[in-house]
């Protein structure tokens, strides 16, 4: 088990604990300062709209994700679509797709259900058995530490992509697939908030306040619940902000090998694959979700960095020390010349 | 945290086992139109071959005994010859068999269940020994061992008493169907009679294999040249082999084989598109390379139209397959003969064959016989769907059958992501069919799991994607093991997955495998293939085309009818 | 036992322990997973009674617990097998022999982990560099404008896919631009320059995503060292920006960095499949997942014993640069 690691992970997030809902105003308070973060959780939202009211905006435009349009694709040419920029149009807001001739458009919002439903659902489920694995670790006795821990480890050991394989081709096909991809995928990647949650509590165990608490003689489940689980807040969300976009890689990467969602459901990951050969022949078919992956990792990724920041009050004053740097030279260059 | 982006290299030639790559067979001679650049294009001796390959199937297991073929495959039939082998000729004239150890094609006796093969003279090893019948005998001897499991069950099936053999690193006393009366001679007995006996013997397990020299399972690591190359080089059990010279084989014995290059290297395992570009660029040693598995991608197809030398480089060829949808009719509804040929009414073969590639890489299919003359090719289409299905005709068989109000049915597909029971035909079937009032529902299943299923009699799906390649360009292996009513296996792997059992059909199998004449044996196939589509057990989608690209310096590009991929044998890179 | 000994010892019997619970899982997982390997095995053609034969042969039908103790069998003592017409044997430890291919696995191991290592420790390299330079530079330059294209940079880097990066680059790079030649694996025994030609753009391509994630790390790193309290005593007595910045501040951002690298670096022996595919490097990734989709489970097995041994190593060498980075930090 790597102290290392849980330190590495930890370290933007700061250890101090925010207890209560005074520490709840005062992250709005400083989440409202960044501009970057406010843009980027606008984007998330509207993502997130866009998604939800997948159906409504294909209803608009008239398309859905499944039909098939051969007639707008030329056959003899391997399938690529007719017409410029991969035939976009009034009918078709954002062309076809190659070879089966459905509307892109269409694809790419319902795509953008599953990618984020799956990657938000997995990284729920992975905050979920991370944290209590984690705190009961922490406040177990040595054995209960000791076994936790070697689980812990021994999630974190194997490879990820391997147990997804295995464990996908286990369960039959009638289990709802998106639910499936997302369960699988929290289930062999929480190893890393485990530790978070471990290192976090172990901290926050010692302080006085939980001392006071459990002098007083509280029990143990109304200690995690009132006094450490808003400290594990911090580290945990900042974590799980940046697990979603990686979440929506792995799934991505598990339509590569085919064990994703299965058609005709379309995901980015499963576009990226078959659009992966159509890079010379219809770049808009691989550049349309692979802009759409990247805008969204962007800005989960910001608005990640942001939470991170709001809610560690020593990250404010790191912000002031980073634009004052200018200032600084010019002193410390002023006081070259003194010397 | 970090990205474990992966994807999977799926075998495609293992999954199914149906001959792929090595060993295919093509069609349209008037097609093969790729030859090298450079003024002079007669083929010289010498260089480097370089091929590429996508898939490890082809060349794992480089060993005789455990090599599923068609016609002794391509890079395979370098080192191994045969008794009787492909003739390697373009198109139509390729489908044919020739002697290539054996000094004919074979003299059965009146009933064809006794076969006896003289072999030539001078025959020798890359090690200089001579190559004997009883060597012949021992390479189809060791196929049965089960530590060399693989290749096709013919053997097993036509000659004598082999059913029960279990090798000769436990059965001492060998094969009894087999004599050796001297070295030149070796004589076959076989259960019933087989007219296409010649074509079993193009097969890997027909190359001789010196009992001194075998090594069982690592045999592989270094088999004992009898044809034009010998291995020097073979590292992780096919990934990379390289091929040099054998100086012991000569053309006087080998009338088929050109080998103009010194040496071949093969390197498997590469990624299609890569391959592709590579040979597209043909910048330094790509110039001298070729594939024998990777089709055009998409971009290769998209430029092929507008660079004409592009173009010239481009390889076409058939293969004797057929891709289609199964019914198992103890399946409810499917034991409706009406709802089956609704469905192969409402098909709609363009939008399949766009998944499958585009009209470039795939042909509509209505004849279960792949459609070249050496099967019988007998052309029908008794459920007419037109180019995108007939919808309505589907309706009208779907009330008569019952179905006013449409049907739900479940279609069974593998995830494999290659371009036969991939999950894009699964769609593009499932749309179509919407038109005809059938909700389709995919089922898809991971693709090893998708293949027990649907070859076991007990858990076949209703309905299901399928395909079937040839062992050898006749209606024989492609008709025999699924429509053959005795052919049903019950407790293990069975293709006869329409679960037909007509003693009409069976005897008239019977009948053309007494024929010796492959021809008229032919015209009888093609009757059979009508007749049997008339029961609409399957609905025949497309057949696949293959093109492939060449390096630039390529001369001499033979595709035959037989496997439809270029011929190694015949290649030059000067 | 204290001290390094202590450590080193506990360490690895933790990744002993690790490790067969890791078999056990694999063993208990694919033996649920649908597929007849025998059938897999023997070939698609193959009679029932040939498929019961190499059912026989290969112990497949021996209930889970004997499997799994031949297996550890075969560790301990090592085991023979059959080649037919003698018997070859594999000594301890063995991890047994590929259902397809009949390769003892640690011969396949071998063979394949030189390529996987090559690729992941170049990467490392680059992605080092390249990350830990940004990063500083970042920390360096932070509030000006450039910090903040920089910053802008290594989002990108984060957010693209890698297998959409790979296949452009080298279409682009190889193809078009013919800068490179393509990629293709040569031994660095067998040459070693085209061992790093032919290397560069896979290097390249799995450093970028890294690199990104690593320049984060730095920066956040560095700013939080900058603003602590000794070195605002350094600012005081007129200590130069660049010596803070590029000594104290770096030095206090080794450890995460060090630590977050030997997870990737554990993780990417066994992770990057998708590279190797793309490029053809015949690696551990590339083989695990074929043998995943034949059902080989030696060979899965032994892959990803060879994927978990070299994380726990690497998280143990972490807490060790962590310890001597940082030396309030205590060995367990």
């Amino acid at each position: 088990m790597s102290e290392a690691l849980v330190a590495a992970e930890a370290a933007g997030a700061g250890v101090e604990p925010v207890p209560g809902a005074s520490g709840a105003r005062q992250f709005w308070r400083r989440l409202r300062t960044q501009r970057a973060a406010l843009v980027a959780a606008a984007v998330v939202a509207l993502l997130v709209l866009v998604a939800l009211a997948a159906p409504l905006l294909t209803a608009v435009e008239g398309q859905d994700p499944t039909t098939y349009h051969p007639s707008l694709v030329d056959s003899a040419r391997g399938g690529v679509p007719i017409g410029s920029f991969g035939g976009i149009g009034g009918d078709h807001w954002l062309g076809v797709e190659p070879q089966t001739g459905r509307d892109l458009f269409a694809r790419l919002v319902y795509g953008a259900r599953v990618s984020l439903g799956v990657a938000l659902g997995a990284t729920a489920v992975q905050v979920l058995i991370g944290v209590v694995v984690g705190v009961t670790s922490a406040l177990g006795n040595r054995w209960v530490d000791q076994l936790l821990s070697r689980a812990t480890d021994i999630i974190v050991a194997m490879p990820l992509m391997i147990m997804a394989l295995a464990l996908l081709a286990i369960v039959p096909s009638s289990f709802p697939r998106p639910v499936l991809v997302a369960l699988i995928i929290g289930f062999v990647a929480w190893g890393t908030i485990a530790k978070i949650a471990r290192a976090q509590t172990l901290t926050l165990k010692e302080l006085d306040y939980v001392a006071a608490a459990r002098l007083s003689g509280w029990s143990t489940w109304r200690i995690a619940r009132r006094e450490l689980l808003p400290g594990l807040a911090a580290p945990v969300i900042t974590y799980a902000a940046l697990m979603v976009p990686a979440n929506i890689a792995i799934e991505a990467a598990l339509s590569f090998l085919g064990v994703g969602v299965k058609p005709p459901t379309p995901s980015w990951g499963q576009m990226l694959t078959s659009a992966n050969v159509w890079y010379q022949a219809a770049p808009q078919y691989l550049l349309l979700p692979a802009g759409a992956l990247f805008v969204t990792v962007l800005a989960l990724t910001v608005l990640g960095d942001g939470v991170r920041t709001a809610l560690d009050p020593r990250a404010a004053s790191r912000l002031r020390v980073g634009t004052g740097g200018k200032r600084e030279a010019k002193a410390a260059a002023e006081k070259e010349v003194e010397s | 945290m970090r990205q474990p982006s992966v994807r999977a290299r799926r075998v495609a030639a293992a999954s199914v086992g149906l001959v792929l790559a090595v060993g295919a067979a093509a069609c349209g001679p008037k097609d093969n139109d790729a030859k090298g650049s450079g003024g002079d294009s007669t083929p010289h001796k010498g260089g480097t071959l370089t091929v590429l390959n996508a898939g490890v199937g082809p060349t794992e297991n480089f060993d005789p005994a455990r090599l599923y073929t068609s016609g002794g495959g391509n890079v395979p039939s370098l080192v191994f010859r045969t008794l009787t082998t492909r003739n390697r000729e373009n198109g139509a004239a390729g489908a044919k068999v020739v002697p290539d150890l054996a000094t004919d094609t074979g003299r059965p006796d009146k009933d064809a269940t006794v076969w006896t093969y003289t072999l030539k003279k001078g025959l020798k090893y890359e090690d200089g020994t001579a190559i004997t019948s009883a060597d012949i005998k021992y390479g189809i001897e060791r196929s049965f061992a089960p530590e060399l499991s693989g290749g096709a069950p013919y053997l097993r099936d036509w000659l004598v008493g082999a059913a029960d053999y279990q090798g000769p690193y436990k059965d001492k006393k060998g094969l009894s169907a087999i004599e050796t009366p001297d070295a030149r001679t070796i004589v076959f007995h076989l259960n019933k009679p087989e007219g296409e006996f010649p074509y079993l013997a193009t097969q890997t397990q027909f190359a001789p294999v010196p009992k001194s020299k075998d090594t069982g399972t690592k045999y592989a690591e270094h088999p004992v040249s009898s044809g034009p190359y010998k291995v020097v080089r073979n590292e992780n059990n096919g990934e990379h082999i390289v091929l040099e010279r054998n100086t012991y084989w000569s053309t006087a014995t080998d009338a088929e084989r050109k080998a103009y290059p010194d040496k071949v290297d093969v390197k498997s395992g590469l990624d299609s598109s890569v391959i592709n570009q590579r040979l597209s660029a043909s910048q330094g040693a790509d110039a001298t390379a070729v594939t024998v598995d990777t089709n055009l991608g998409p971009a290769e197809l998209a430029k092929v139209t507008g660079d004409k030398q592009l173009a010239s480089r481009v390889g076409t060829g058939h293969f004797g397959y057929t891709n289609y949808i199964a019914f198992n009719p103890t399946v409810k509804p499917f034991n409706n003969v009406k709802v089956r040929q609704a469905i192969s009414y409402a098909v709609d073969r363009s939008s399949v064959i766009n998944a499958a590639g585009g009209s470039a890489l795939a042909e509509a299919a209505t004849t279960y016989l792949p459609n070249q003359k050496s099967f019988g090719y007998t052309p029908y289409d008794l459920f007419p769907a037109g180019k995108t299905g007939n919808a309505a005709k589907a309706k009208e068989l779907l009330k008569e059958a019952g179905y006013p109000n449409g049907l739900t049915v479940t279609l069974t597909h593998s995830n494999a992501k290659n371009f036969e029971t991939s999950p894009e035909i699964a769609t593009a079937l499932q749309d179509a069919l919407k038109q005809a009032g059938i909700t389709v529902k995919l089922q898809g299943l991971e693709d090893n799991d998708y293949s027990d299923k649907i070859h076991n009699v007990k858990t076949e799906p209703g309905f299901f994607l399928a395909h079937w390649g040839a062992d050898w360009p006749s209606g024989g292996p492609f008709l025999a093991p699924i429509f053959d009513g005795r052919q049903i296996v019950k407790d293990g792997a069975n293709f006869n997955t329409g679960l037909l059992n007509d003693k009409s059909v069976n005897a008239e199998i019977d009948a053309i495998n007494k024929l010796t004449d492959l021809d008229a044996a032919a015209k009888r196939w093609g009757a059979l293939d009508k007749k049997i589509g008339e029961q609409a057990l399957t609905v025949p989608l497309f057949h696949p085309v293959y093109k492939r690209l060449v390096g630039k310096d390529i001369r001499n590009v033979v595709i035959s009818d037989w496997t439809g991929v270029l011929d190694i044998s015949q290649v030059a890179v000067k | 036992m204290s001290g390094f000994a202590g450590f080193a010892l506990r360490r690895a019997m933790g990744a002993v322990l690790t490790l067969l619970v890791i078999s056990v899982i694999i063993y208990v997982v694919f033996y649920a997973t649908p597929g007849n390997v025998a059938q897999i095995t023997c070939g698609p053609r193959c009679s029932p009674e040939q498929v019961h034969q190499v059912a026989q042969q290969l112990k497949l039908d021996d209930p889970l617990y004997l499997r799994y103790w031949h297996f550890l069998e075969g560790i301990l003592v090592g085991q023979d097998y059959s080649t037919g017409t003698s018997v070859a044997h594999c000594s301890a430890p063995c991890l047994g022999q590929s259902y397809q291919s009949d390769q003892q696995v640690t011969q396949i191991i071998l063979t394949k982990l030189p390529v996987s290592l090559s690729l992941v420790v170049g990467a490392m390299v680059l992605w080092l560099l390249m990350g830990v330079g940004t990063g500083v530079l970042s920390a360096w330059r932070r509030g000006r404008f450039s910090e903040r294209a920089l910053t802008g940079l290594t989002l990108a880097g984060v957010a693209t896919p890698v297998f959409v990066i790979g296949l452009v680059l080298m279409i682009v790079i190889c193809g078009q631009l013919e800068l490179l030649p393509f990629p293709e694996y040569v031994s660095f025994t067998d040459d070693p320059e085209q061992w790093a030609w032919s290397l560069l753009l896979p290097w390249f391509t799995l450093a970028l995503n890294e690199a990104a994630y690593f320049a984060r790390l730095t920066r956040a790193s560095m700013l939080e060292t900058l603003a602590e309290d000794h070195i605002r005593t350094f600012r005081a007595y007129g200590v130069g920006e660049r010596s803070l910045v590029g000594r104290h501040a770096l030095r206090g951002a080794l450890a995460p960095i060090i630590a977050l690298n030997a997870n990737d670096f554990g993780s990417a022996v066994g992770g990057a499949v998708l590279i190797e595919t793309l490029f053809g490097l015949p690696g551990i990734g590339q083989e695990l997942v074929h043998a995943v989709n034949v059902v080989d489970l030696p060979v899965v097995v032994g892959m990803v014993l060879v994927i978990g041994f070299f994380v726990v190593l690497a998280n143990a060498v972490a807490d060790v640069l962590y310890a001597v980075a940082d030396r309030r930090v205590v060995l367990t």
